[in-house]
């Protein structure tokens, strides 16, 4: 078949060309994975480059309301790259832009949840520090989805969605495993629990995000940073 | 992540570079665990691991690095070693205390402190 050494990368877009530098970032750690010679990974990378400037600035003529999705999918002996911009009007409100990343569930690729994080986050105006909050909460909740939920099986998929809004940035993170409840997770603090290797991630993400909400038995992790003092 | 290994007299220090997350924090758990088996190697000379952890150049933690700290902190005080962080920045700092582990923790702000720390210990 081949088709299960397949691991395929999604990565869908507003149509603006201040997402282009996030797409060199992402294709540039994915080739990383790859043993293609620094060379060839340029060449890969400019020609992903161009093409994404092509989908996001003639296709869809830079509306930020349309989405251009990128299809990196990694096989054995090659790497196949689709790009698609959108042909229908999109019914997002203008202010909010969203970005969606699916991953196969690897650790590996826990690092690629780092980089892109950390180029959304720069289009934002949170202050370093949230964004290092943030940036932590990300990788926790999206090392959680990979490893607990889809235990790190390649067939299945971690996705994550940002909201970038006026005056919050959401992201939704999605596994497809068999979900856990909040209740149940022991924690960390506590005494008996403070000198345990693992179970603090999720204490973690609630810690550095302004809310933490659990949907469709834990499978599905919605966190909110807002821009400005949260109301209470 | 990058790990440097070296030697001042019986105290083994690691200076780490980077961020230490996901596949990394496993592999500074293998670092770490290399050290413990090499000083237990060494047992009919009554050597104690004396591990400080240079935390300088780290960029970023999650809490697979803390869980790594934190287990590596049992052992090496089981075996009656000892391990010390240097250098804590900011983030790993805040990651610490967050966790409710400084009380756990001897840091220091210079190797020559985290020396005679250690020894003393």
């Amino acid at each position: 078949m081949g088709e299960r050494t397949e691991q395929v990368i999604t990565l869908s877009l507003p149509s603006s060309m201040q997402h282009v530098d996030l797409l060199k970032v992402i294709v540039t750690e994915i080739l990383k994975e790859t043993n293609f010679t620094e060379d060839i990974q340029e060449q890969i990378n400019l020609a992903v480059i161009e093409a994404g400037t092509n989908a996001t600035k003639h296709s869809n003529k830079e509306n930020p309301e349309k989405q251009t999705t990128f299809q990196l999918i990694l096989a054995e002996n090659q790497l196949t790259i689709a790009i698609e911009d959108e042909g229908e009007e999109s019914t997002r409100p203008e202010t909010e832009q969203v970005i969606t990343l699916s991953l196969p569930s690897s650790m590996q690729h826990v690092y690629l949840l780092d980089v892109v994080v950390t180029e959304i986050l720069k289009e934002t105006n949170f202050t370093e520090d949230i964004q290092e909050q943030i940036n932590l909460a990300v990788i926790e909740a999206g090392t959680n989805a990979i490893k607990h939920g889809n235990k790190e099986n390649p067939l299945k998929k971690a996705t994550l969605e940002f909201t970038l809004a006026e005056d919050r940035l959401e992201i939704v993170i999605e596994d497809e495993g068999d979900g856990f409840t909040r209740q149940e997770v022991a924690d960390p603090l506590d005494p008996e629990n403070l000198l345990k290797s693992s179970g603090r991630g999720l204490f973690l993400m609630e810690a550095c995000m302004d809310s933490v909400t659990y949907e469709n038995n834990g499978t599905i992790i919605k966190m909110v940073k807002y821009k400005g003092i949260p109301e209470s | 992540m990058q790990v440097n290994l070296r030697h001042k007299g019986s105290i083994t220090i690691l200076d780490i570079e980077g961020k230490v997350l996901g596949a990394d924090s496993l592999a500074l758990k293998d670092i770490i665990n290399q050290q413990i088996q090499i000083t237990k190697g060494e047992a009919e000379r009554e050597e104690k691991l004396n591990l400080i952890l240079n935390m300088e150049r780290v960029q970023m933690m999650d809490s697979s690095g803390l869980g790594v700290l934190v287990a590596s902190h049992t052992t090496i005080r089981r075996d009656g070693g000892n391990i010390v962080l240097l250098n804590l920045g900011g983030n790993v700092r805040s990651l610490i205390v967050m966790a409710k582990l400084m009380t756990i923790f001897d840091c220091y702000d210079t190797e020559a402190e985290a020396i005679a720390g250690i020894i003393r210990t």
